[in-house]
């Protein structure tokens, strides 16, 4: 097997780091990686760190987004954490905005949001 | 001058750039042969052609404020001869070229415009063919000569004036980059709120300079909110509102929101009658309300002072 993204579990949430260049297998299979972890765990929140990435092509941006979507249906709030400035500039130059992801600053964030959404529906 | 610019480097003079120079200003080594036989007359009368240059330099109203003492003016003279005499040293290197750039960097320097220094020369051409005619000489070598002298004097004036532009392009530059910089002051509202006051016209190039700068500084600061006001941007069109879009949507990207501010009546009526939707923006007339409503995202809030109890904790 090729390089692979580690998820991790942490509580309640999944947590994934992404520290290498997505090329398209690579980042198919996390998509997959990802599912499959979540329907195991039955995590309610995923967070994907981004901040060692300093180039995002439209085909990981893509399937961040639609993770996300996948992750939703499964009852999983996704949020994507730590892009860099120079990367956000580019996709949304692209025309890439990501609607429909959520995005933190950082990890701390990440969680906290996701620790909110929890507790919001928990309420209901 | 500390740390003078290096011309050489700035203007790309090489040997290859010398040569073409030189071959545009026509002059051959028959020019330099000619010139190096001549430097017997250059000795002879040095001192008398830079004392009448001096007359009209130091003659003229605008000029003579360059060379306020005695002590200024022996040296520019010290300089003037060796100039002279160094155009009939026979020869026309890259130190040769050098020299002439520091000449013209000199000039720069001291804030003498090209023009006097043009006019000077004109003075300093006819000096020497005054002094050239006196002597014994056939009408075919009068004319050589003083050709060779001219071709030479051009070429070195072809210098100066480049180091005069190279220099202005230099300082315009400085002051683009200062005015870059100007153009984008993120300011520290509080603990994670930035704020970016627009002040004038966004074109495309100022508008990814705003998204560079807010995005930065968001990351930089791990900033939960930044306001962009835009109370004194004059025209809000399609395109100013695209790019502001597009900045709220690449702050959205890193975690953080946008709020604008500053909207005018005019500007709400803009936008919406050109179609643009800025609905997922927060926006707010006031920047105060911007700035509640900033405070308000991290979780602070504006009250009134209570007069008793604060009366009380004094």
């Amino acid at each position: 097997m090729s390089a692979s993204i580690p998820i991790l579990k942490i509580g309640a949430n999944l947590l994934a780091t992404v520290q290498i260049e997505l090329s398209d297998t690579v980042s198919d299979a996390f998509q997959q990686d990802v599912l499959t972890t979540i329907e195991k765990t039955g995590a309610s929140g995923l967070v994907v760190d981004i901040s060692a990435l300093d180039t995002v092509d439209s085909y990981v941006a893509g399937m961040l987004a639609n993770t996300g979507k996948m992750a939703r249906l499964m009852g999983t709030e996704t949020v994507v954490v730590g892009m860099r400035p120079e990367v956000a500039a580019t996709l949304v130059r692209m025309g890439y905005m990501l609607e429909g992801v959520n995005t933190a600053l950082s990890l701390e964030e990440g969680l906290a949001h996701l620790a909110r959404t929890a507790a919001k529906r928990q309420g209901r | 001058m500390n740390n003078a610019p290096d011309y050489m480097t700035i203007l790309k003079i090489d040997n290859r750039e010398l040569k073409s120079r030189l071959a545009f200003f026509e002059l051959t080594d028959e020019d330099f042969a000619r010139l190096a036989s001549l430097r017997d007359f250059a000795n002879k009368y040095t001192h008398e052609i830079t004392e009448a240059l001096y007359d009209l330099i130091l003659g003229h109203p605008e000029t003579k404020p360059f060379f306020p003492d005695e002590n200024t003016v022996h040296h520019v003279k010290g300089r003037q001869n060796a100039y002279f005499l160094g155009l009939f040293s026979g020869k026309c290197d890259l130190g040769y070229v050098e020299n002439r750039l520091k000449v013209g960097a000199v000039h720069e320097d001291i804030g003498m415009p090209p023009k006097w220094y043009l006019g000077a020369y004109r003075r300093y051409l006819s000096l020497i063919y005054d002094r050239l005619i006196k002597e014994p000489r056939s009408p075919k070598e009068l004319s050589d000569s003083f050709g060779s002298i001219k071709k030479l004097i051009f070429f070195d004036m072809s210098f100066a004036i480049d180091t005069y532009i190279a220099a202005n392009l230099q300082t315009l530059g400085r002051h683009q980059a200062a005015i870059r910089e100007l153009s984008t002051p993120v300011i520290k509202v509080y603990d994670r709120v930035l704020l970016l006051p627009i002040v004038g016209t966004v074109d495309t190039q100022r508008a990814q300079q705003i998204m560079e700068a807010v995005l930065t500084r968001v990351v930089q600061d791990q900033a939960m909110v930044i306001i962009l006001d835009i109370a004194g941007v004059p025209v809000v069109d399609t395109k100013v509102a695209d790019h502001l879009i597009k900045t709220t949507a690449a702050v959205r990207l890193l975690g953080a929101q946008t709020i604008l501010t500053g909207i005018s009546a005019m500007v709400a009526r803009t936008v919406v009658q050109l179609g643009v939707d800025i609905t997922m923006m927060h926006t707010r007339t006031r920047l105060a309300d911007g700035i509640t409503l900033a405070l308000d995202m991290v979780g602070k809030r504006i009250s009134d002072k209570d007069p008793l109890k604060d009366a009380a904790t004094n």
